[in-house]
């Protein structure tokens, strides 16, 4: 596992993809943080995670897009799947260099947080519970991107199919609405990534949140896992 | 030490091979022959643990490759029919890679200069592998399978992409590794398994047509006695005369190849000598022999002959469905064409 894990983070760095996502995240955050921060005079920190849930939802996908299609158009699977290591092993240490990259770019989002701790007295649990808030809602469209990227050839297929998916998981809640009816409404509300997220970023931390997005990492890994296994017989 | 029975695939109603049997001893290089698509990858491929079987099992070392993956894939080297490169990683930074992937135990550094060397690609150690030309690639990938220096090698078209100078460095190389590994190799290109393998398998859509080693092979298939003669005079006379040889079977006339000089070939029944009949007959009649020489079939021919349309693979003809020309008759003159 850390063989593969160690060279999918090193290809991220060699290639532009890490630094083009974690440039335009970046480059949103400090948007965001200077109009609510710096225009605002607020220290209200939350406020930019919370906006910067649409677009880490938006751009994840591109990290996970290549990570088991370019492997299976390129054959470089076969190298992966014919060594001694479990398929388990392999998808959880893409999964795990795919992770990384974006921990990376939140723990740089921390710096201007820092800065401000430094001249104000900000809530510290409410900040540390929209960083873990963060990573966990990352994590889960990660496993999601994996597996879907696990599904097909073409990195552009499992991009698109990716962002759809979590296009959908933002605005699930919506749909709940137009529906009336109770089950339906439970069943998008219990998945929805948003109605998730928010307690967050609101200072509650919502434990079985927490659960849920481990759920769908585990769960989503669990699926590429088979779903590398199956190419075997099919 | 690689052990093979009854293996089955099928890709919904297409069968890419059909209850292939074989076993292959330890220390032995084995060719395995076939027209494109006849199933040799596929094979390899599953002994390998890439895919799995319909039907069959797969043992190497007495593992199981359903059963103890894992233990066999550490058996087992492999080198895919596209080797698998990471295109943005130094030949350095993915033979380390791979090393830290198979788990090998030997010493680090030393264990892949070695290699390296062996393979001749120290030179281009440091660079990108997106930069390197098709024959390094093909370096870099047997290099890959034989980190670790495991047991078993299958290596699918080994010297695809090569210069004919690599071409043979790469077959001593085979060689070589024959001596302490068990090797199985696949090619389309005769002159590579005749000139590497101890065994040939050959394969056809998806049955083991034949096995053996090289001269049986053409000797098996050219257990009846053919020649080629060229003979001066009148097509239609000349191949009537022929006719009436004793134990003649068939004869065909390949057309006028020098003025008044036409070229037959005549086979006769197994185990016939036709050479003095056929200078009785052509002086009887006043038609001087030109040329004579002796028809053996070259693995070549045994190749195009056993994977033609026409062909019934002795195979099919047996209830069990194990290739096993030994069962090919006689002890004939045959061909030592090798």
């Amino acid at each position: 596992m850390t063989a593969i894990w160690k060279r999918e983070l090193k290809s991220y760095y060699y290639s532009p993809i890490a630094y083009v996502f974690m440039g335009v995240i970046l480059f949103l955050f400090g948007v965001y943080f200077w109009q609510v921060v710096m225009s605002g005079s607020s220290y209200y920190m939350t406020q930019v995670y919370s906006i910067m849930f649409t677009w880490c939802m938006l751009f994840l996908p591109a990290l996970t897009m290549k990570t088991f299609s370019e492997e299976r158009k390129n054959k470089t699977d076969q190298a992966l799947l014919t060594a001694p290591v479990s398929v388990t092993s392999i998808v959880w240490g893409k999964f795990l260099s795919a992770f990384c990259v974006y921990l990376f770019t939140m723990l740089i989002t921390l710096i201007p947080v820092f800065i401000i701790g430094a001249f104000s007295d900000p809530s510290w649990q409410l900040i540390f519970g929209n960083i873990v808030a963060t990573l966990l809602y990352g994590a889960a469209i990660i496993a999601i991107g994996v597996f879907i990227s696990s599904l097909t050839e073409s990195q552009i297929v499992a991009l698109v199919a990716t962002v759809g998916v979590s296009i959908l998981l933002m605005l699930v809640d919506s749909f709940s609405g137009l529906v009336d009816n109770v089950v339906f409404q439970t069943i998008v509300n219990w998945i929805s990534f948003q109605s998730r997220y928010t307690p967050f970023t609101n200072g509650i931390f919502n434990v079985s949140s927490v659960v849920f997005f481990l759920s769908v990492v585990v769960v989503f890994n669990f699926l590429t896992a088979r779903k590398l296994e199956s190419r075997r017989w099919s | 030490m690689i052990e093979v029975k009854n293996l089955t695939k099928r890709y919904g109603s297409n069968v890419a091979i059909d209850h292939v049997s074989f076993s292959v001893d330890e220390g032995t290089i084995v060719g395995f022959l076939g027209p494109n698509g006849a199933g040799k990858s596929t094979t390899m491929n599953i002994i390998t643990g890439y895919l799995s079987a319909s039907e069959g099992s797969v043992t190497v070392s007495g593992h199981s490759i359903l059963d103890e993956p894992s233990e066999v894939k550490k058996l087992i080297g492999y080198l895919p029919e596209m080797p698998p490169l990471y295109m943005d990683m130094t030949v350095k930074e993915y033979l380390n890679f791979m090393y830290d992937l198979k788990k090998v135990t030997i010493p680090r550094e030393k264990h892949i200069q070695e290699i390296c060397s062996l393979v001749k690609i120290k030179d281009v150690y440091n660079r990108l592998i997106a930069n390197l030309s098709k024959g390094y690639k093909q370096r870099v990938g047997i290099a890959q399978a034989l980190l670790g220096n495991p047991p078993v090698l299958i290596l699918d078209e080994p010297t695809v992409g090569l210069d004919p100078k690599q071409i043979i460095e790469i077959r001593n190389l085979i060689k070589n590794l024959g001596r302490n590994h068990t090797v199985v190799l696949s090619s389309h290109i005769l002159a590579e398994v005749q000139a590497v393998c101890e065994r040939i398998l050959i394969i056809n859509k998806g049955v083991i047509v034949a096995d053996g080693t090289p001269d049986k092979l053409s000797h098996d298939l050219t257990s009846d006695h053919r020649l080629v003669a060229r003979i001066e005079g009148e097509e239609r006379e000349v191949l009537h005369n022929l006719r009436t040889i004793k134990n003649v079977v068939e004869v065909q006339s390949f057309g006028e190849k020098e003025p008044g000089v036409y070229e037959y070939s005549i086979e006769g029944a197994p185990e016939k000598d036709l050479r003095r009949d056929l200078f009785a007959c052509c002086t009887r009649f006043g038609t001087p022999i030109l040329a004579l020489r002796n028809s053996d079939l070259s693995l070549e021919d045994v190749f195009l002959r056993l994977t033609s349309d026409t062909y019934v693979p002795k195979a099919l003809q047996q209830p069990a469905v194990t290739a096993a020309p030994e069962a090919a008759d006689s002890e004939t003159k045959g061909g030592d064409q090798a």
